[in-house]
Parts: C-alpha cells; sequence; structure tokens
C-alpha cells in the first residue's frame, strides 16, 4: 500500500490567513489562552524573524515589536479548513483518514492510471531521475498535483509519500516537499533524522538523551526487548516506529448517511390526524432502512411543503438514538401542535441523521441491564411529556443552600457482574425539600413564650403550614456567595408544630421574611 | 481408488501454533465455585442454556427487594415483592420519605436501576447521597401532574427498572384524580415486568390493585438537649400498620425509629455543623422551647 500525508504546517496559522489573506506578508500571531495568559502559539516569517517564538506571552511578544498583529485561535476558521483539505484529498482517492489539525492521509494505491497522462507528459531527464531515486514518477506528479490544488484554497501544504502512515507523516514534516519514501526502504529513510521526529513522549525522550542516543536509526540498532524492558509498552512502540514498522492502519472517513423519506401528498392536508396517518409510514420505512444499515436516528429533520408555497422545517433532537416509530410519531405530533405550519400541507420530507444505537452487555448473575435503546425511547416520551428539563439523573451542586442540584441525562453505569449484597440502611431522616419555599407568617407572644406559624400562601392547599411551635432548634447560620450580587444568608429552625410535623424553616437576615424548605418526614 | 486417493492424499502440514498462555490453575476452580454458589439447587435441572437463563429468571424475580429498614422488611415479609404494587400511606412526618430514600438506596447500592416519580418535587440529591443512593442508577422524573406521574411510571415499568418509586406527596394529591383502572393497569405492568412498584401517597389510594398497603404513622419526635440547653433534632419514630397484604394476615405493627443525619455522625458536606449558633436572648420570634417531648 501507498499512502500520502498532506501537512499543512503551522495549521491555525495557516487556516487563520486563509480567512484573512490581507494579512499574509505582515507580521501575524495566533495566540492561545485568555487575557494575561495568552501565549504565542504560531507566528508569521516576519514576526519570526523578529525574535517571536511560540511560548512567550503576548506582551513580552508586543515588547519585541510593538506593531504585531494578534489574533486568537480560531476554532471555526479551523475546522472549515480542515474540512477544505479534506475535500481535496478526497478528489485524488476515495479512501481518506482525516489526522485533523491540518493533517490527512489518503490511500493513492492504484492512482498511478489516472496519471498515466501526466506521466507521458513527464521529460524523459525527470523520468530517469525518478527512476534513479527508486520511486514511480507518477507518485511525484501526484504530489505535485496536490500542492497545486491545496494552494489554489489557500493552505500551504507539505507533501510526503511512504508505504505507511507513520514515514509519510515524517516525509510531509520535512521541510524538502514533495518528499517520497521508495517502498521497503522506510528504515534507511527514517534512521539519519532526529529521535524528535517520532515525537517520544516527554518522559522517553528525556531517558533516549541521557542514553546518548540522538538520530532514530541508533534507536532501532538497540535490541527491542531491552528497550521495552525499560520503557515499558511506549518504548516497544517506539522501536517499532524507529524502524519504520507502523501497525496503525488508514481508516478512511464514513461519512455517516442520510436516510430521507418523504411524500408528495395528493391533497393538501389541514389537520394533524391524517398527516400524522401518512407519517406513521414514512416514519416506519425510514426506521426499517435505518435498522438494516445498523443505525438509529439521533436528530429527525422535518420540512413540510406548504400549500400554495412556502417550506414549514422543524428539527427534533433525541437524547439518544432511536428506531422506535411511536416515540419519533409521537415527538413529531407534539412539535407539530406546539408549532403549528400555519397553511395547508402540500408534502413533506423526513430527514433522519443516524448514528450507532447504543448496545448493553448481558449478565447472567448479575441484575438486568436496562436496554439502551429502551431508555432512550422511554426518557424521550417522558421528556415531550413532562419537560426535557424535569427528567434525567439528579446530581450534586458544591454549596450550603439545601434546595441546590442539577439533573442531567441518564446514562447509568453497567450492572456489576454478580449482583451485590445491599449497603446496610442508617434509618436516615429525610427532608421532603419545598420547591419553591413556601413564606411564612410568624406570630410571636413572648409573655406566653410561644409562637405560631402560618404559609402565606393558603392557595396551595397542599403547602397548608400552621400551628403552634411545640419545640423550636436553632438558629443555624447559612451564609453562601457573600461575594456576589445574590448572597445568601439564612437563619435555619428546625420547628415541631402543634397540628403535627417537623419543618424545616429560615429566616433570610436581608429582610428578615420567613419561609419554609422542608418536611422531615 | 478411494482408498488409493486417501492414502495418498496428505494433509499439509502448517507450522505449530504458538502455545497459549495456560489459564491461571487458582482461578479456574474459583470461577466455577462462583458460578456454581450463584446457580444454586437450579444446577442439577438444567440442561439447556435456555433453561440455565429463564431460571435465573426466575430466581431473580422471586427475590425480594430489600428496604433495609427493619420494620418494613418484617412486616412483607422479607422485602417488597417484584412485579407486585406495595403502598405507603401515611401523614406528614410519618417517614414515609425516609422508606423511599432507604429503598432507592438498598436497589442502586446492589447495582440496580431504580426510577423515582416525584410529583411532589421533593427529593434532595445532597441528602440521598448521604443516604448511600448511587445517584449515577437513579433516574428522577418530576412530572406536574398526577395522570402524566401514573403515564410515567407505567413506560418505566416496560422500560425495565428493577424499582420504580411513585411519590405523589403531600396531602391533597397534586392534580386531578385518574381512574382506579389506571392503577390496575399499573399493576399489571409492574407484574408483567418483574418490576418492585411502591406507591407512596397521603393517603390510600390504589386500593384493590396493590399487592400490600403499608401506613406510617408518626409516634414521636426526639430532641436531644432540655430546659434552657439548646434543642437539636436527633430524628422521629414511626408506626408502621400493615394494612393489607395478599398473602399475609394484615395488622401486623412494627416500629420505625429514623436518625437525622447529625444523630448519625456522618453529615452530608452541605448539613449544619453540629453546634447551633449562639442566640441572643430575645434576638430571634421564635421561643425558648416550652417543652421536652
Amino acid at each position: 500500500m501507498r499512502i500520502a500525508c498532506f501537512f499543512v504546517p503551522l495549521f491555525p496559522l495557516a487556516a487563520r490567513l486563509r480567512s484573512e489573506p490581507e494579512l499574509t506578508a505582515e507580521a501575524v500571531i495566533i495566540t492561545e489562552g485568555n487575557g494575561s495568559a495568552a501565549r504565542v502559539f504560531a507566528a508569521t516569517r516576519r514576526a519570526r524573524k523578529e525574535g517571536i517564538r511560540s511560548g512567550l506571552t503576548l506582551a513580552q511578544a508586543r515588547a519585541l515589536l510593538p506593531k504585531l498583529i494578534a489574533r486568537a485561535r480560531d476554532a471555526e476558521c479551523e475546522r472549515t479548513a480542515q474540512e477544505a483539505l479534506v475535500e481535496i484529498a478526497e478528489s485524488f482517492s476515495p479512501r481518506v483518514e482525516d489526522a485533523g489539525s491540518g493533517m490527512v492521509y489518503l490511500d493513492i494505491s492504484g492512482l498511478e492510471r489516472h496519471f498515466k497522462a501526466v506521466r507521458s507528459r513527464m521529460s524523459a531527464t525527470a523520468e530517469e531521475s525518478s527512476k534513479d531515486k527508486g520511486h514511480a514518477a507518477w507518485e511525484h506528479s501526484l504530489a505535485q498535483s496536490a500542492i497545486h490544488a491545496v494552494e489554489r484554497i489557500g493552505l500551504p501544504v507539505r507533501v510526503g509519500i511512504a508505504a505507511s502512515k507513520l514515514a509519510a507523516r515524517i516525509a510531509a514534516e520535512l521541510p524538502k516537499s514533495p518528499t517520497i519514501v521508495p517502498a521497503g526502504s522506510e528504515s534507511s529513510f527514517l534512521a539519519p533524522l532526529p529521535l524528535a521526529r517520532l515525537t517520544p513522549e516527554l518522559e522517553a525522550a528525556e531517558m533516549l538523551q541521557r542514553w546518548g542516543l540522538s538520530s532514530i536509526g541508533e534507536l532501532a540498532q538497540l535490541p527491542e526487548r531491552e528497550v521495552a524492558a525499560r520503557l515499558g509498552e511506549s518504548g516497544r512502540d517506539l522501536h517499532w516506529a524507529a524502524r519504520g514498522i507502523d501497525p496503525q492502519p488508514l481508516q478512511p472517513r464514513q461519512p455517516l448517511p442520510e436516510f430521507r423519506e418523504g411524500m408528495d401528498l395528493e391533497w393538501p392536508l389541514v389537520s394533524l390526524e391524517p398527516f400524522v396517518f401518512v407519517a406513521n409510514a414514512a416514519l416506519d420505512r425510514l426506521t426499517k432502512r435505518m435498522e438494516l444499515q445498523g443505525f438509529a436516528c439521533t436528530r429527525l429533520e422535518l420540512t413540510l411543503r406548504l400549500e400554495p408555497d412556502g417550506f414549514h422545517s422543524r428539527a427534533i433532537d433525541l437524547p439518544a438514538p432511536t428506531r422506535d416509530v411511536k416515540t419519533l410519531l409521537t415527538l413529531t405530533k407534539l412539535d407539530l401542535e406546539a408549532n403549528p405550519p400555519g397553511a395547508p400541507v402540500a408534502g413533506f420530507l423526513f430527514v433522519a441523521h443516524p448514528d450507532r444505537p447504543r448496545r448493553a452487555q448481558l449478565s447472567l448473575f448479575g441484575p438486568a441491564a436496562l436496554s439502551p435503546d429502551k431508555v432512550a425511547t422511554t426518557i424521550a416520551r417522558i421528556a415531550s411529556m413532562v419537560g426535557a428539563d424535569r427528567v434525567g439523573t439528579p446530581g450534586v451542586v458544591n454549596g450550603h443552600a439545601p434546595e441546590r442540584f442539577t439533573i442531567d441525562g441518564y446514562d447509568p453505569p453497567p450492572p456489576p457482574p454478580v449482583r451485590r449484597q445491599p449497603r446496610q440502611g442508617r434509618g436516615l431522616l429525610a427532608v421532603r425539600v419545598l420547591r419553591p419555599v413556601v413564606p411564612l407568617e410568624v406570630i410571636s407572644t413572648p409573655a406566653v413564650a410561644l409562637a405560631s406559624i402560618r404559609s402565606l400562601d393558603p392557595g396551595q392547599k397542599a403547602l397548608d403550614i400552621h400551628g403552634h411551635v411545640r419545640v423550636a432548634s436553632g438558629p443555624w447560620d447559612l451564609e453562601e456567595a457573600w461575594w456576589s450580587d445574590t448572597p445568601t444568608e439564612r437563619e435555619y429552625w428546625d420547628v415541631e408544630l402543634s397540628t403535627g410535623g417537623v419543618y424545616r424553616v429560615f429566616r433570610e437576615c436581608a429582610n428578615g421574611e420567613w419561609f419554609v424548605d422542608g418536611i422531615y418526614d | 481408488m478411494s482408498n488409493a486417493l486417501s492414502f495418498n492424499y496428505q494433509i499439509p502440514l502448517s507450522p505449530e501454533p504458538p502455545a497459549l498462555p495456560l489459564p491461571e490453575t487458582a482461578a479456574v476452580p474459583s470461577r466455577l465455585k462462583s458460578i456454581r454458589d450463584n446457580l444454586g439447587a437450579a444446577a442439577f435441572h438444567l440442561s439447556s442454556a435456555a433453561e440455565l437463563s429463564r431460571s435465573l429468571e426466575k430466581t431473580r424475580r422471586t427475590e425480594p427487594v430489600l428496604t433495609t429498614l427493619t420494620g418494613i422488611d418484617q412486616l412483607l415479609g422479607g422485602g417488597l415483592s417484584r412485579g407486585k404494587l406495595t403502598e405507603i400511606a401515611g401523614n406528614r412526618s410519618g417517614g414515609r420519605f425516609s422508606a423511599i430514600i432507604a429503598t432507592v438506596a438498598a436497589v442502586t447500592s446492589s447495582g440496580e436501576a431504580a426510577a423515582l416519580v416525584d410529583l411532589g418535587d421533593h427529593f434532595d440529591p445532597q441528602l440521598a447521597e448521604a443516604a448511600g443512593v448511587e445517584l449515577p442508577r437513579l433516574l428522577w422524573v418530576r412530572p406536574q401532574r398526577l395522570k402524566d406521574a401514573v403515564a410515567c411510571a407505567e413506560m418505566l415499568i416496560h422500560t425495565g427498572f428493577q424499582l420504580v418509586v411513585l411519590d405523589l406527596g403531600m396531602h391533597p394529591v397534586r392534580g386531578a384524580r385518574v381512574p382506579e383502572a389506571a392503577w390496575v393497569r399499573l399493576a399489571r405492568a409492574a407484574e408483567g415486568s418483574g418490576t418492585a412498584l411502591i406507591v407512596s401517597s397521603p393517603y390510600p389510594i390504589s386500593r384493590t390493585a396493590s399487592d400490600a398497603v403499608l401506613s406510617a404513622k408518626r409516634a414521636h419526635i426526639f430532641w436531644q438537649g432540655s430546659g434552657q440547653t439548646p434543642r437539636i433534632l436527633t430524628g422521629t419514630s414511626s408506626l408502621l400498620t400493615l394494612e393489607k397484604h395478599r398473602h399475609r394476615r394484615p395488622g401486623g405493627i412494627a416500629g420505625m425509629r429514623l436518625l437525622t443525619s447529625d444523630a448519625i455522625g456522618n453529615a452530608p458536606a452541605s448539613s449544619r455543623s453540629a453546634v447551633p449558633a449562639v442566640q441572643e436572648s430575645g434576638s430571634s420570634p421564635l421561643p425558648a422551647p416550652v417543652s421536652s417531648v
């Protein structure tokens, strides 16, 4: 196999300059971090000539060159530049691996026929020179074509071609471009290069330096077993890499397909029920197609064509991939009820974005695991009924206020292989938290040393609280977020009322108002 | 001819495959022993994997769900029955919610999945974690109407949760009433999927659909300290009565003692300190205690 590597040096800078080409000739730096922590990540040649290096703070860089143009790393610029690079690679080969950060691998085996015409146009001397170097002339031609193509989209690129991803990457990282490593000569190509080209881990790199090794070839000459004994598994991998052995295969990217099902309706529909009927059949076809390819729907888009013209588009994000038609239909129905199209519907199109469904391992002796597909479906249906923020896994939040909590997506850990004995109960007295807290009126009569309280919101009958205080315990001070605009300062009491029940009440120190926020139950 | 062919035919010799590492000699018997222990007496009657799977499923269904509260477990004959609806009814501070939290803690700590349908929105994750609940195994649903709560509980039962708790909050139950058939439907769903279903309500609500009904009544409130010394709430005690059971004689009574986190001595990080703040005389509208209960 022959693998080509496209490598864009200083990718964050190159991606930024692609968006702002007028800065190409200027002294520009790309910074990473915010405020005073911002540091130079990459710099143009003109800036580097003034002594600016990566790792300097922005202030240090500006001290060297006051007219320096600084730009922060832009994730969107980098994403679009990477996409453009991958598109160029896909115009050369269908098997492309997106390695990210300005690097792309592509399988170029069998492409010599495509470059036959180019090869025939090459001069005889150039072909001779290629043969002397031991590689095919068409590879050189392909590399030159790739460089021209990538430069047309505004990115500087280096190309390396070899028999493995590792050798192709190192060849592409060399300043001379294109670099073509003939098949079978990876180890001899790597041998004179410095060890830093292998990008070993920091600890291993220090140790190799102490051993007196400076080139890849010197490491390759050491016995593999001895290296592995001293550096562990990473040392063995490093030794393989030094010998030009790269076990990592090319992993071509496979863009997820989009599943579409739609229909042009003979008569425009004006009510929801008939639409649900035809949508049910379309969703059924859609899920069957996805099932055949082992996918489930993670996002469902619906486009309605309206009469006489116009479109109405909706998108439903699912908490987890599902193929349950009933769930998809219920969610579609609820969404359309909440957002009606406002005109007769003359046609519709469902687009399902697929993802792999979650799987669970069955257990013989442990508790039965929940089916992730079923859980996702149930949660989607419950969320459509009670609201997405009212279903999930409860979580704790740092702080002191008792009412605080978070609610996250439900993703339980797998059950243990063998059922555990339940933890022995501690008989903890629980508190029913009241959300929101109930305002109280405290009527104090010091003469008889008795107080009574009653809730100020008798409209909510379930929260009707009143009675004389039989026993009170407190105050327990609670102070939180004193540094913020909304500090919390409360005095908590536990009170037992004559009407029964033990309550947790508090007084807001800021305004002296009383509330009950929990019932011991 | 065939003999000659078979005689002349030679299997091509392939290089001997490398010897696989031998299994750990000590580990194999211990694993077998573990499997036999788990299978129990059922192992002697099994002849196929399908039978094994069915037998284990049957064993799973017959194992009661422990609440780890001795009083409740004794009254129910060992714990909550799987595939049955158990109702706990009681007034304020009767210990209903504590019993729910203890059961959820027991189920999640054994590795099973639990769901809490919390109609009153009363659940406190901090306190539940302190009670031993493994929060990642708990699904918390906060509906606002009784009808939604019952529908959510039914969906969760069909999903396969080993424990589903439907807490209806305090008296009176929020939202419109649901027909009695809804409880029967819930009970049937629980029976079909082997889920232990608890309905916690301020008054008996499930009627004929329940397998067992427990009532929890507040008995005592325990305070530490008397006279002029600051009081500390240490716990409550409740009286549990078995009002109904399909397979046991009703009328059984048991006590349930519950302690605050301060009294247990392992308070959650958020709880207050064990000593109340110094109270200046006459600084608070709440009076000094008049009696020690």
